[in-house]
């Protein structure tokens, strides 16, 4: 770039223009985080007078507790399988309506319908659908019990199965899992609806993505030798999504940190706290129980590994994955 | 409008909103805060329709409803912060004393004195009681509930159970005899607001669970409740529901008792599938005994909390608070709901109400062990709260056993968040 002198009266102007955004941010964004930052080291309780400095004890609370051990391992296992889930199948759903001539809007629309609509709503949707005794889920499991699906289900066609002990099975004979109620699938269920609510979004983005990728391109693999589908895509396809990729991956780790809504409304942190995430810990501890030291002390931590995620993208997007 | 209001106390612009007033007949506006929308939508419209006609130039607003009890009482403490509370607003009766510690509540003794024929003694005395602090009166009650059992009778036939069970032993008994039957056993109320059904075990051995300022679960008796819940559980195979999920699986005929606060009766009445006849019995007894030693008292109190310096407006704030509190709206809490009204003369003007609705009668014979519903002291009370609920879930799940473990786990943690000295 040529290094043009400006007139300082312009340079001026410049930081005019810049100053409302600058202090806005300033305002609403920094300030916030320090005023959290400054109290997570106090025990603060919203409506009393006075409180104590109480140095790091919040912070030490947060790694010596189970409570936030729980806390946790919740938001990570959540992380660890809404990310890959949703990024492949947002993928797929993406090449494989990439490949559709005709009916390719209509199965946009299907997938982007669970983007679009509010989640808090859809949670008490699926309240009722994952209802122990009326749900349509387990109302339908049970349907098939003592016919020809229960024997297919159960596995008891395979010689070294015994079907009371497969879950379909197991389910007839006792009961088909309290989905929301139980520690052993809480979480798995709501993993399972934010995948379902996530995939579509993350298939636009490579619908988009892959708009970028030049025909020519792929022509000219097939004349070097690219014969299989997996070979055109894996040597172009793929490596031409790659900033796209990055950025889905980050957003939809960013998403999955700030999983709440499907918490708050379908199982409050429980049972036992294997669906206790991060986000929800803030607003119990804060909003909840007015304890506003612990909650800041969680908002700090989850602020830096957002951070964290952040700086890991600069890093991919400044370094790999860059092409223009 | 608030602001505006304060403004004119402070006399800035007194001239300004003083014209407009006068030219509407002087009509006062107040506003007011109730939780639990579900079980009180339709009292407070029974309520308005008569409070309007008797009061034409007091207007009420109503502000969103609270969720529950903690809350009620969590918006209250943030309002106060911002400055922003209403004129009168209902808390739970274990919560009032937060907001009295906190200056936030105003004592109702000024209002009273000016009534000529005001009856305090009109009042249940252990209701009044829940509500004064240091000889002062700070909360009217307004509904008060007990728990009591639900019974789905045409369930208990079928499993060939005709006595209404009178212990938890027997309605493990009959739990073993409704699952033949293919039905669920029962719905327990472990996750009512404030540990309530904690208590209720507690006090069922005449136990307190709070004694001279300490968490009192440490002893026999509280091993004694933890005990009997895990026997329960385990004994009824009770899901883990939550508390939605527990009461559309009752009202729709799934579960064959339901153990919850009085205050549902109404809603159940309203919502339940046709087909099956409901009745109400008396909380069941502990070890053993036929029946509770004392009960927690649960329901709630109106409480003045108004920061307005308009003298009239304070007056309709009480006049309001008076008007819920007695007489006929304390005949619509019995009639739409399945509280009891606070007033012992509420129950002679609905006249032969509870010989038409003996579902509602249950909590009324249960009145004489109404006791203290308590909430734990100091700033982390909601945390300790949370903390026993916590180790309710567990026995629930399934997630531990040993109840002696768990009672010493959960008393140190409990302790450990009480204020100390």
């Amino acid at each position: 770039m040529i290094d043009t002198p400006r007139p300082r009266g312009l340079f001026k102007t410049g930081h005019a223009f810049v100053a409302p955004a600058v202090l806005l941010m300033i305002l609403i964004l920094m300030v916030p985080v320090v005023v959290a930052a400054i109290l997570s080291f106090s025990n603060y309780s919203l409506g009393s007078p006075d409180f104590d400095w109480v140095g790091v004890k919040n912070y030490s609370k947060l790694f010596a507790r189970s409570t936030y051990k729980k806390m946790l391992t919740a938001s990570f296992v959540y992380i660890g399988v809404v990310v890959p889930l949703s990024v492949f199948l947002g993928l797929g759903a993406a090449l494989l309506i990439n490949s559709l001539g005709r009916f390719g809007n209509i199965y946009k629309t299907i997938y982007f319908l669970p983007v679009m609509a509010t989640l808090l709503v859809m949670a008490i949707v699926w309240e009722f659908i994952l209802h122990p005794d009326v749900g349509v889920v387990n109302r339908l499991l049970a349907l098939g019990c003592g016919t020809f699906a229960e024997t297919i289900l159960s596995f008891g066609w395979l010689p070294w199965v015994d079907p009371a002990t497969t879950f379909y099975g197991h389910g007839c004979a006792q009961d088909f899992p309290h989905w929301l109620g139980s520690k052993h699938t809480a979480l798995g269920t709501i993993i399972f609806i934010g995948v379902w609510q996530g995939f579509g979004f993350n298939m636009v983005l490579y619908l988009a993505g892959l708009t970028s990728v030049p025909r020519e391109l792929v022509h000219a693999s097939v004349i070097d030798g690219a014969d299989s589908a997996w070979d055109r895509f894996w040597l172009v396809t793929w490596q031409m999504l790659g900033p796209t990729t990055v950025f889905v991956v980050v957003i939809t780790t960013i998403r999955s940190f700030q999983v709440f809504d499907t918490v708050e409304a379908l199982t409050d942190g429980g049972p036992v706290k294997t669906t206790y995430v991060m986000m929800y810990a803030i607003y119990e501890k804060g909003i909840l129980q007015n304890l506003i030291g612990i909650g800041s002390a969680i908002t700090i931590v989850f602020l830096l590994f957002v951070l964290a995620v952040t700086l890991v993208q600069r890093w991919f997007v400044e370094r790999r994955v860059h092409y223009t | 409008m608030k602001t505006l209001f304060k403004l004119a106390a402070a006399g800035v612009v007194a001239a300004l909103i003083a014209g407009p007033a006068a030219a509407d007949g002087h009509k006062v506006e107040i506003e007011f805060a109730y939780p639990y929308s579900g079980l009180f939508k339709e009292t407070y419209a029974k309520i308005m329709k008569e409070f309007n006609k008797q009061h034409p130039n007091i207007t009420v607003k109503f502000r969103a409803s609270y969720e529950n009890y903690e809350d009620g009482t969590n918006t209250i403490l943030r309002e106060a912060i911002a400055d922003k509370l209403p004129d009168v607003t209902m808390q739970g009766l274990n919560r009032q004393a937060i907001l009295v510690e906190k200056g936030i509540a105003q004592s109702l003794e000024p209002f009273i004195a000016t009534e000529a024929d005001f009856a305090k003694d009109g009042y249940h005395k252990a209701m009044l009681d829940l509500s004064t602090f240091d000889k002062q009166v700070y909360g009217l009650p307004f509904s008060v509930s007990t728990p009591i059992g639900y019974y789905n009778m045409d369930i208990l036939k079928a499993a060939g159970i005709s006595k209404i069970p009178t212990t938890w032993d027997e309605v493990i008994t009959a739990c073993e005899k409704i699952k033949k039957t293919g039905k669920d056993g029962m719905f327990w109320g472990w996750n009512i607001t404030g540990n309530w059904f904690m208590q209720a075990l507690m006090w069922s051995q005449d136990a307190p669970m709070i004694k001279n300022a300490k968490f009192n679960l440490d002893g026999e008796a509280g091993l004694n409740a933890l005990n009997q819940m895990k026997k329960l559980f385990r004994g009824c195979g009770m899901k883990n529901y939550s508390i939605a999920d527990g009461q559309t699986a009752f009202k729709s005929g799934k579960v064959g008792m339901m153990f919850w606060s009085t205050s549902s009766v109404g809603s159940v009445e309203r919502d339940k599938t046709k087909d099956w006849t409901l009745q109400t019995a008396p909380f069941p007894g502990m070890l053993g005994m036929n029946a509770p030693k004392a009960l927690p008292a649960g329901g709630n109190a109106a409480m003045f909390v108004s920061t307005s310096k308009d003298e009239k407006r304070r007056q309709a704030a009480w006049t309001f608070l008076k008007f819920i509190t007695s007489g006929l709206g304390a005949a619509a809490v019995a009639e739409t709901t399945g509280y009891v009204p606070p007033i012992k003369a509420a129950n002679e003007m609905i006249g032969d109400f509870y010989a038409a609705n003996p579902n509602k009668l249950t909590a009324v014979k249960q009145l004489p062990l109404l006791s203290t519903w308590f909430a734990y002291p100091g700033e982390n009370g909601l945390a300790i709260t949370k903390v026993i609920y916590d180790a309710q879930e567990r026995i629930v799940v399934g997630d531990i056993d040993d109840m002696e473990e768990l009672q010493e786990e959960l008393v140190e943690e409990v302790n450990a968040l009480m204020p100390k000295g």
